[in-house]
């Protein structure tokens, strides 16, 4: 039996063996690891007259994205651009939105090398990965590598990042608060000659559904889901009925779907659903949008940004025209919408943070990773517009990453697009959490008992399709009895410390 | 079936009585029908014009018929012929080296005469009970054997399988007589020459038992291409298709909490419902076809245990 053992061992090491033959060879042609990186440093090392020789270094890049298939050659054309600015190159690794966070986890879990990392609020978990010390504190690379991108961003993005009094990602530069708005087919507000001017809650609605309703029977004024929009920040966001009031003075948690504000809006829509302004089948519908093709609609919910009604109008081939609910209010969420991180185990992370300030200071830079090659991918049409050429094989999610006002306009955008972002950016108040990041660890279960309290109603519940006069007060029932009281006291008292604190 | 046989004195014994046999027709038919009718709808839906999909819902008998996904497919989608190389080769190689590897292991585990075959077993046996989990093989995977981003993370992984082996061992065992295997000593052949000439030509049917097993494993394996796959030009099949349905569920998913410029974004980089139907169509069909073939061995190795002399 001894023996047995000794051969089994002399198997597997032969067989293990064997298998890194195999696959060092197929990796020989691709340099796949940061260890291969000082290989191209040769034609840039001359450049650098100073002191120490700096060698290239190669910075791999996860980044979120349908991998697009002129990826390598755009990859190639932005090394050519760096490598004697920063001296280093960058390999980016597109991974699709589907599996973007599961295969971060797996990476960061294995400890696997790379050094930039794309992540969000609803995507590789920014607040989570930060707290667990997954990426590298940036605070001091921001004074000095990162100088260029501090002074591009609104300070409130920064501000709003911070994990434990640190920050541990860069914010791209876009829209930083969340404007929820109506949003009204033109086509069907003008045949109708309807007045837009009195909407401002969803109760406002009403007169305008049922005239659509008369006149087009055939057509559900609101085609699907529609997010709700209630008056309270949430610590928790996927728990929507933990929340204080936007006005809030003295940060008391209550729960929302116990306010009078929550039975208004739910019957309002329980009024429409009935009326027949949605369809049938709205609880369970998994339609992303097909509506906004046929123009079979009056009214849905967005979230805004400056000249959304451009952008709506432009995608759906008709007008769309967009009436706000409230004003620009700055959430947690919404500041960490999109954040590029560097690796806690990262061997570079000044470069990175070399490479990263450069996304948010060179136009040349963002512009060709965010739209491609000149000529290629897109053709310029102005100084700062440009049009992109369909099919040409790249395109690339430019909210991901850096500056996104150094990016170029299309062709159709108003010249003044940038300003307008700044403006808005500007004009948002903070929301009263913002900054507060929820420990959850203590109530997991609970937590996890809620959630599955919500999903079983919450689809039903607020696309109207039952009767909150009787449901609400149950799903209320059942969420206290799934753990509503410990969890809130544990978040308010998180909250009133995070209050002392500051 | 003929209405006159049914009338005819000689009547087969295994005849079942008219009414029951309709039913039972019935019940079998319409059960293969709701099997066949999704992948009926996808191909139809992948000839239907986009518009009219996004205006009517889907239809057995669309308005209008359209080529454009398969057109836009063929004009844009080399990533296509790149998949169906990947998951060919992966297969093909896959399959041979599964049956090579669960071929030799079984039989040295059938042969009493093996001395350590006990150790061996349990060895086998062990990793169906346990495996080590997600993280430590990819460590193992990516960062030990470096087969990040080439064929051998699609096919080792999966490779040598304790369940085939356990069925091949006893297959072996039951079949292979060890009269056979004396013979063929008494004659002077050597280990070798047993194998190959005595003991694998009567095991044909079990040999051709694993290899379809893992010829469906290897085609359909999307989870180590998730895992181990990075670059565009080695997604097979099956991880591409699943790749563009979790972006979509995923969209779907967070449209609420995304800005809708955003996600607007990401739904601009997903190709059309008509397109997607399109890609499912040619990434099944082959297999469909391929599956009749293999299915006589199939039946063949399923039966050929269960009577015994």
């Amino acid at each position: 039996m001894k023996k047995g053992w000794m051969g089994t061992t002399a198997v597997l090491l032969t067989a293990s063996l064997l298998a890194a033959g195999c696959g060092s060879k197929g990796n020989e042609e691709k340099p796949s690891a940061s260890a291969n990186g000082s290989q191209g440093a040769s034609p840039s090392a001359s450049a650098s007259g100073s002191a120490k020789t700096e060698e290239n270094v190669n910075l791999v890049w996860y980044t979120i994205g349908t991998p697009p298939k002129d990826l390598k050659k755009v990859n190639d054309a932005v090394n050519d651009y760096i490598k004697d600015k920063i001296h280093a190159t960058v390999e980016m690794k597109l991974l699709d939105w589907g599996d973007y966070s599961q295969k971060m986890q797996i990476i960061i879990a294995s400890g696997e090398p790379y050094d930039i990392a794309f992540t969000s609020s609803w995507a590789n978990d920014y607040f989570g990965n930060a707290k667990k010390g997954a990426f590298y504190e940036l605070d001091g690379l921001l004074e000095k590598e990162g100088k260029g991108a501090k002074e591009a961003l609104n300070p409130a993005f920064l501000e709003g990042t911070k994990v434990n009094g640190h920050n541990y990602g860069l914010p791209t530069n876009k829209e930083l608060p969340q404007q929820r708005v109506f949003r009204f087919n033109k086509t069907l507000v003008d045949k109708y000659k309807l007045d837009l001017s009195q909407v401002k809650t969803i109760q406002d609605l009403e007169p305008l559904l049922k005239t659509v309703k008369e006149n087009e029977p055939g057509l559900n004024p609101i085609p699907g889901k529609i997010a709700e929009f209630l008056p309270f920040d949430l610590p928790i966001n996927d728990l929507p009925f933990i929340g204080v009031p936007l006005d809030t003075k003295e940060y008391k948690l209550i729960n929302v779907w116990d306010t009078p504000e929550a039975m208004s809006y739910l019957e309002t829509v329980h009024k429409y659903y009935q009326a027949g302004y949605f369809p049938k089948d709205v609880a369970t519908q998994t339609d992303a949008g097909d509506y906004f093709k046929t123009g079979k609609w009056l009214v849905d919910v967005a979230d805004a940004q400056p000249y959304a009604d451009n952008l709506w109008s432009n995608d759906a081939g008709y007008g769309v025209v967009s009436v706000p609910m409230q004003d620009p209010i700055t959430f947690n969420w919404s500041v960490a919408g999109s954040l590029q991180a560097i690796n806690a185990k990262s061997k570079h992370p000044e470069k990175a943070m070399e490479f990263l300030n450069l996304l948010y200071t060179d136009a040349n830079l963002v512009n060709l990773i965010d739209f491609g090659i000149e000529g290629v991918h897109y053709k310029k049409t102005g100084e700062q517009s440009k049009d992109a050429i369909p099919d040409s094989g790249y395109g690339f999610p430019a909210f991901t990453t850096g500056n996104m006002m150094l990016t170029y306009l299309n062709t159709n955008d108003p010249a003044d697009k940038w300003e307008k972002f700044k403006e808005f950016n500007d004009s948002a108040t903070s929301a009263p959490l913002l900054g507060f990041q929820a420990d959850t660890s203590s109530i997991t279960t609970e937590i996890a008992n809620l959630k599955n309290a919500k999903d079983s109603t919450y689809n039903a519940l607020f696309s109207g399709t039952i009767d909150p006069k009787d449901n609400l007060p149950k799903v209320n029932k059942k969420l206290k009895d799934s753990g509503l009281d410990k969890v809130m006291a544990e978040l308010q008292k998180q909250i009133d410390a995070w209050r002392a604190s500051k | 079936m003929n209405p006159t046989a049914k009338r005819t004195k000689l009547r087969d014994i295994h005849r079942l009585p008219f009414g029951w046999n309709a039913l039972l027709h019935l019940i079998a038919g319409g059960f293969a029908l709701s099997c066949l009718f999704p992948f009926a709808l996808a191909i139809v839906i992948s000839f239907t014009d986009e518009n009219t999909l996004a205006l009517n819902g889907y239809s057995i008998f669309p308005e209008k018929w359209s080529m454009f996904a398969y057109d836009y497919i063929f004009r844009t989608g080399d990533q296509l012929l790149h998949s169906y190389l990947v998951t060919l080769s992966v297969t093909a190689i896959g399959t041979l080296l599964t049956v090579a590897l669960t071929a030799l292991y079984a039989y040295a585990l059938s042969r009493k005469a093996f001395k350590y075959r006990k150790g061996f077993t349990f060895l086998a046996f062990f990793t169906m009970l346990f495996g080590g989990g997600l993280v430590p093989s990819y460590i193992i995977v990516a960062q030990m054997l470096h087969l990040k981003d080439t064929i051998w993370a699609l096919i080792l992984p999966m490779a040598l399988n304790a369940f085939n082996i356990v069925i091949l061992r006893t297959f072996f065992q039951t079949m292979i007589p060890d009269a056979i295997v004396e013979s063929g000593k008494i004659d002077g052949a050597g280990e070798y020459k047993i194998l190959f000439r005595l003991v694998l030509p009567l095991a044909l049917p079990g040999l051709a038992t694993i290899a379809l097993f893992s010829t469906l494993g290897f085609w359909n394996d999307w989870f180590n291409a998730l895992l181990y796959i990075d670059s565009n030009r080695m997604v097979p099949l099956q991880a591409m298709l699943m790749r563009i349905e979790s972006s979509m569920q995923f969209i779907i998913q967070n449209s609420s909490i995304l800005n809708s410029g955003e996600s607007r974004e990401m739904l601009a980089s997903l190709p059309q419902e008509t397109s997607r139907m399109a890609m499912v169509v040619l990434a099944t069909g082959p297999i469909v076809l391929a599956y009749p073939f293999f299915q006589r061995y199939f039946v063949e190795g399923l039966t050929i245990g269960a009577v015994k002399d």
